[in-house]
């Protein structure tokens, strides 16, 4: 598989130059690094002569055109280098860029919440790899390091780390500068595929570009073609994200907490800190849960500013599909001593039947010392799992109608992420306990929380 | 039915009734700026029985308006309990935040050009998730910087680790 192919460098092989990158002194990243990052503009520059029927009849001008834009490029490109540079202080990372506008961007090492080592496609090519860094409470592409040698990446990554965890640089030995991995388990391309072949999107759309075939084809009936761009999308886009994006899907168990490896073309590695994970999310659509398929997502602080959308969204991923043994070995690791089996769930009121006729049955929620369940969802049920000491706040919401149905939601607000604690449509006097026993909880972990602290 | 949304253990403190005045007239303007163009067009290029029409529409939406903002301004409440910050408005649709003090990440104080002329200010506690809807509009400005203060007081004595 090309997962093996795209890393020579296992941590054996690469001697240890601890050295070479604990130093003080500041160090430039790769020098390809321009073109990795550059390169699309001379594609987008290509393409632009290309369209353009006059530059293609003077094929001198467009030659010029095209030396001119490469020549800009190396020149912007290696000044946007050669003042790149990052330099690790005792406390902090330091990232000096820009030659009109210097910047100079500190990350200290405590406020550094995740460290995940991405390859895009074109880096990957060549050997190289981009450090990304969650910020506590800063968004965007601010924590970038672009681009280093996969090796050196990984060197710098788990300096940092170590650092960030309190561990001098003296007490570590060189070999385990990288964290050793174990891998937990990897998800089969083909449950991969199989997943996406059943879930709901693709399934709509591919049902929808089959009825648009058959309709202009056979019944001559055309409704114009422009229909079938968003259902080709709908049915490439599942497959692209979950079959390219996550194929070979790696749980590894590290010292530095969970890490998972995902991606055929972009090599995307994440780290789950132990203690950073706020709540789970298991989602199990319908034709999913006749396989007993499921999909664990994960909100992780730090992970939810990050500036790419899909994470934004859907937190870190756990497990893109798994089984229930699987789920459930993976859910013991991330919060120890939990099993969902053990808590007693406890179903909405019949007479929520008025307001979700079929959905009433699958609401309910429960409750152990640990955290907070909840259910809901029929077509896609969603368990949602939220520690109780990081609840940030607790909100209890009536309608009319619910009101004189005498029911009322309970909502567990975490950082933002996938997850959604909501009980939904408990009986009123069940939602004022429910309300004082989460505020109780979440006071008590917290006194716990921080007697084990000090 | 009632202690629901506010249990009577706390001690509740109502929000200034200034809150309402200043709601009647935020509404008395929005009401004016669309009804008075409606009306004079309506008179001016139909008949002036429309504008009368219209008028009456606007007067009752009015009337309706006031009855509401008073209803909703006596709805908002807050408790400062000892170690959670509650807060309960609404009268169709209810809801009832509770914010423990530790976990305030910061507290704004805001007051718009027509709050300042009613002597309101807002005070709102953020935490780390936008879902947290702790927002108490109507206070005094002294009991607004009372709040602010003793809110970022408890919250940095109790403040908790992400």
């Amino acid at each position: 598989m090309s997962d093996e192919t795209a890393e020579p460098q296992q941590p054996a092989a690469s001697p240890p130059e601890i050295a070479a990158v604990g130093v003080l002194e500041p160090a430039r990243v790769h020098p390809l690094t321009p073109f990795v990052r550059g390169w699309g503009y001379f594609v987008g520059a290509v393409a632009v002569i290309a369209q353009n029927e006059g530059l293609r009849s003077e094929l001198s001008w467009a030659v010029i055109g095209l030396l001119g834009v490469f020549v800009g490029g190396v020149v912007l490109g290696g000044l946007s280098w050669w003042f790149t540079k990052y330099q690790l202080t005792p406390d902090a990372l330091r990232v000096d860029s820009g030659f009109l506008f210097r910047r100079t961007r500190i990350m200290r090492f405590d406020r550094i919440q995740a460290i995940d080592v991405a390859q895009p496609f074109v880096a990957r090519l060549f050997g190289l790899a981009e450090l990304r860094m969650d910020v506590a409470g800063g968004g965007g592409s601010d924590g970038r390091l672009s681009y280093l040698m996969l090796a050196d990446a990984r060197r710098l990554r788990a300096t940092l780390i170590a650092t960030a965890s309190g561990l001098t640089q003296e007490s570590m030995h060189p070999e385990t500068m990288e964290a050793p991995q174990q891998a937990l388990l990897t998800v089969p391309t083909k449950r991969l595929l199989g997943a996406t072949l059943l879930s709901s999107t693709f399934l709509a759309s591919a049902g929808g570009l089959i009825w648009l075939a058959v309709s202009t084809t056979v019944f001559d009936y055309h409704i114009g073609l422009v229909a079938g761009i968003p259902l080709l999308l709908g049915v490439v886009q599942p497959i692209w994200k979950q079959v390219i994006g996550n194929h070979g899907f790696t749980v590894y168990e590290s010292p530095d907490g969970l890490r998972t490896k995902r991606g055929l073309l972009d090599l995307q590695r994440q780290t789950v800190p132990p203690g950073r994970v706020q709540g789970l999310l298991i989602s199990e659509p319908l034709l999913w849960r006749l396989l007993g398929w499921g999909k664990a997502d994960l909100d992780i602080a730090g992970v939810a500013g990050s500036n790419d959308l899909d994470e934004m969204t859907n937190g870190a991923q756990l497990l893109p599909v798994g089984d229930r043994a699987e789920r459930a070995a993976l859910l013991h690791r991330v919060l120890p001593g939990l099993d969902l089996a053990a808590i007693e769930m406890h179903p909405a009121p019949e007479r929520v039947k008025w307001l979700r006729p079929v959905g009433w049955r699958y609401l309910a929620y429960g409750a152990d010392d640990q955290v907070l369940v909840t259910v809901r969802g029929w077509i896609n049920r969603r368990t949602s799992v939220v520690l109780h000491h990081k609840t940030q706040s607790v909100r209890l919401e009536q309608g009319p109608l619910q009101r004189r149905l005498r029911l009322a939601h309970v909502h567990v607000d975490t950082p933002t992420g996938p997850t959604d604690a909501v009980a939904l449509h408990r009986d009123v006097a069940d939602a004022a306990g429910l309300l004082a026993a989460q505020a109780d909880r979440a006071r008590h972990a917290r006194r716990t929380q921080n007697d084990g602290v000090s | 039915m009632n202690d629901l949304f506010a249990p009577a253990d706390v001690s509740w403190t109502p929000v200034s009734p200034r809150l309402a005045s200043l709601r009647r007239v935020t509404a008395a303007i929005l009401i004016g700026i669309v009804g008075v163009p409606v009306a004079l067009l309506l008179g001016l290029f139909a008949d002036w029985l429309y504008a009368g029409l219209a008028a009456v529409v606007a007067l009752a939406s009015f009337g309706w308006a006031w009855v509401l903002v008073g209803r909703n301004q006596r709805s908002w409440k807050y408790a400062e309990r000892e170690d959670e910050l509650l807060v309960t408005h609404g009268v169709m649709f209810r809801e009832l935040v509770v914010v423990p003090y530790g976990r305030m990440q910061f507290v704004d104080v805001t007051a718009g050009p027509l709050e300042r002329s009613f002597g309101l200010a807002t005070v709102e506690l953020h935490t780390a998730t936008p879902a947290t809807d702790a927002k108490i509009p109507g206070l005094t400005p002294d009991e607004a910087a009372r709040l602010r203060d003793r809110l970022s007081k408890l919250g940095q004595a109790q403040a908790w680790g992400l």
